[in-house]
């Protein structure tokens, strides 16, 4: 079982994220985070979808998404070969005795102050979704007050093909 | 005047462009609009059912019987959601039907009118696609991409939500030609180098044996698939749903394998070194549940036209995704091609024809002159003609049907085959009969699915539908009852139904013929009082209360396991 990355390019139709996403609940297939946007092509739109199953598992759900008559085109984006990213919004609580070291740590991860309260600071922070965990399980340490993820989004790399030969 | 079409004055110009001859409905507030369009259609026959359920079922039969769309229609909530089961039904069948379903006006949705009901939400996972038409001006293209939809590829339910303002609008735009969907696009045609590799692989075979399902009657292929199995000497085994893609009295046909399954079926699946699978899912009805010891040491080939289904219950050394008449007609060729490296098949298709003739189950209970679901489904068997419709409800009579109907052609043998709907074979009979009038139809019943739908025999009189209803009635829901004697300990909890109602007074309150039948000696001549009276009939056969079906493979059980017989 290892987490995958689906990308579907849909037509933007009334009910299309509810057909979607129903088709998970309906097959029994959890969905960790879902994001939708809007994509190149007018009319249509991107969805991003992380959910976990073997390699067959996954292909059931490629074979299903493209049944949906909404759904013009399935990539299982391979990890290796794709950009890969997640925001997330924290609020931390920092007072005058760590703060100094809720900063450090921040800085560490390169994530952005966005906000500064007597009793928090909330950070900004844009990465690969297992750096965001780091970050997020560090920031435990200090006791979060609130978190907010947006969701896996990711788009594949163009591999330059080697010339010659 | 604005010019442009009204609403519903669009609906019937796409039905008629779509040959739409008969819909199944029942009206109501919101479908007034369009009750009052086909008020004066004569082009289009518009019967009333009794309940919604029987709307979707008869549209069901009639796609089934007839190769073409159903069409039913129901008003807004109520309406709506009465038409749910049998969309549900036509959708696990892959049966063509189009649903139109009244919405409240565009501005109330939302706002917990009157008979609302959000019914572009409840029928999304139930129907192979579903609409909402919010604006006139979408109408027509609306309906003609739901026609594509429900027919093309794996065929199945739609529904069309149509709000009452957008049947009463006018509009201007009206959808010519084919409609497009990016991202729908059936592909039917199947793969040569695939096709290539499984010819080679079925005419290298030394025991070949072909299971076919409900896909190769959907796509027309039966006489193919027969001209395929002689060439190659395959026996044919079917699914419920194939039940007809061989003439089951042709000498390689095996019957339907399975729960039910006949013996000789099963025992072929076990022993063939081939086995090539089309237009068929692989439900746990069919495989049994230890997958791994279905056809343990075949060469397994699947075709479905549905990618999805491909090694989705069951591993395949060769899928291949394809309309099954093409499929059919293309191995034809490629094997013509292999003649001179073809095995012989000889050996084999001697014992595929001592298993046809033979039926070890269906000898164990005796002619003994008593009424049994044998005896009564035989005397059909003789009594009905090569053009007749059987359907059957679920239960018990869904399988002594399945077991003892001798069906001869595609299209004649209709059952809810993956919903399991008591209910569906009287209305589906009804809409049978529509499709095909000059053919004598019957609905083989239990007591306990007939009275679900009884109040059908109003809509079969009122529109002069003859078709016959024969109970095998054993006062009893005998399949759970069956279980229940088999795995429960004989606690019949639930299951008793008793002799209520009296079904002959039943049928005669509604001008209907009625008779009881206690013996097997007037079981025919039952049949032809039926038949002679011109109006729609039940026959109420009086069987005993626990019989069973036999053989089965009890739950759990493997395809070879155990078998009751």
């Amino acid at each position: 079982m290892s987490t995958q990355i689906i990308s579907v390019l849909v037509e933007d139709e009334a009910g299309s994220l509810t057909r979607m996403s129903g088709m998970f609940s309906r097959r029994g297939i959890n969905i960790h985070s879902l994001t939708v946007s809007p994509s190149e092509k007018e009319g249509m739109s991107r969805m991003t979808i992380v959910t976990t199953g073997d390699e067959r598992e996954i292909e059931k759900i490629e074979k299903q998404l493209n049944k949906l008559i909404e759904v013009v085109k399935v990539n299982i984006l391979d990890k290796n070969t794709s950009v890969v990213r997640d925001l997330c919004l924290l609020k931390v609580y920092a007072d005058k005795e760590n703060r100094a070291e809720v900063l450090e740590i921040a800085n560490a991860f390169k994530s952005n102050i966005v906000d500064i309260s007597i009793r928090t600071i909330t950070l900004e922070i844009t990465a690969d979704p297992l750096d965001i965990d780091r970050f997020v399980e560090t920031m435990k340490n200090f006791g979060i007050k609130e978190l907010f993820r947006t969701g896996v989004t990711a788009i594949s790399r163009d591999i330059e093909k080697k010339s010659g030969g | 005047m604005s010019g442009g079409l009204k609403g519903t004055e669009i609906v019937v110009k796409c039905l008629k462009e779509e040959n739409v001859k008969n819909i199944f409905g029942f009206p109501g507030g919101q479908l007034i609009p369009l009750y009052d369009q086909l008020f004066e259609e004569t082009d289009i026959r518009n019967i009333l059912v009794r309940h919604e359920q029987g709307a979707a079922h008869a549209a069901d039969g009639y796609a089934r019987a007839s190769g073409e769309p159903g069409v039913c229609m129901a008003t807004s909530g109520p309406g709506a959601t009465n038409l749910i089961t049998g969309l549900l039904n036509a959708t696990m069948d892959s049966i063509p039907v189009v649903a139109f379903t009244a919405q409240v006006p565009t501005k109330a949705i939302g706002t917990d009118a009157f008979q609302e009901a959000d019914t572009f939400g409840i029928t999304m996972p139930i129907t192979k696609h579903n609409f909402l038409v919010k604006s006139t001006d979408h109408l027509s293209w609306t309906i003609k991409g739901a026609f594509k939809i429900a027919n093309t590829g794996r065929k199945g339910a739609v529904v069309i939500d149509l709000p009452n303002d957008v049947q009463q609008k006018t509009s201007k735009e009206y959808h010519h030609g084919e409609v497009k969907f990016a991202g729908y696009n059936p592909s039917i045609v199947p793969n040569p180098l695939q096709l290539k590799r499984i010819a080679q692989k079925l005419v290298e075979a030394e025991r070949p044996l072909i299971l076919a399902g409900g896909g190769v009657i959907l796509a027309n292929a039966s006489e193919d698939l027969r001209i395929l199995a002689e060439y190659l000497g395959a026996g044919v085994a079917t699914t419920l749903m194939g039940k007809g893609a061989i003439p089951e009295n042709h000498p390689l046909s095996l019957g339907m394998v399975g729960m039910h399954g006949r013996l000789g079926a099963n025992k072929m699946i076990n022993n063939c070194d081939v086995l090539f699978v089309i237009g068929c899912r692989f439900s746990d009805r069919t495989t049994g549940w230890g997958l791994e010891s279905f056809a343990p040491d075949a060469v397994k080939i699947h075709c479905d036209i549905d990618s999805s289904e491909l090694n989705k219950n069951i591993t395949v050394d060769f899928p291949l995704v394809g309309d099954a008449n093409l499929v059919i007609k293309d191995l034809i060729k490629f094997i013509k091609k292999y003649e001179d490296v073809k095995k012989d098949t000889n050996i084999w298709r001697k014992r595929v024809n001592q298993l046809h003739g033979m039926c070890e189950e269906c000898e164990t209970i005796k002619p003994n002159g008593k009424l049994t679901p044998e005896n009564i489904i035989k005397t059909i068997n003789d009594f009905l003609d090569d053009n007749a419709i059987v359907t059957t409800e679920v239960g018990q009579n869904q399988m002594f049907a399945a077991h003892y109907y001798v069906t001869k052609k595609p299209r004649q043998f209709i059952s809810s085959g993956g919903l399991g709907t008591m209910g569906f074979g009287f209305p589906a009979a009804i809409g049978a009969k529509v499709a095909k009038p000059d053919s004598q139809v019957l609905d083989i019943a239990g007591d306990g699915s007939f009275l679900m739908v009884c109040q059908e025999l109003a809509t079969a009189m009122a529109e002069n539908i003859p078709v016959v209803v024969a109970i095998l009635n054993n006062s009893f829901l005998g399949m759970v009852r069956q279980w229940q004697e088999l795995f429960w300990d004989k606690r019949y909890s639930g299951t008793k139904l008793g002799t209520i109602p009296d079904f002959v007074k039943l049928a005669e309150s509604f001008g209907a013929y009625g008779e009881r039948v206690e013996k097997a000696s007037d079981i025919e001549k039952a049949l032809k009082n039926a038949f002679d009276s011109g109006v729609v009939s039940v026959l109420d056969f009086k069987i005993e209360s626990e019989t069973n079906i036999l053989p089965m493979i009890p739950p759990g059980g493997r395809i070879i396991g155990r078998i009751f017989v």
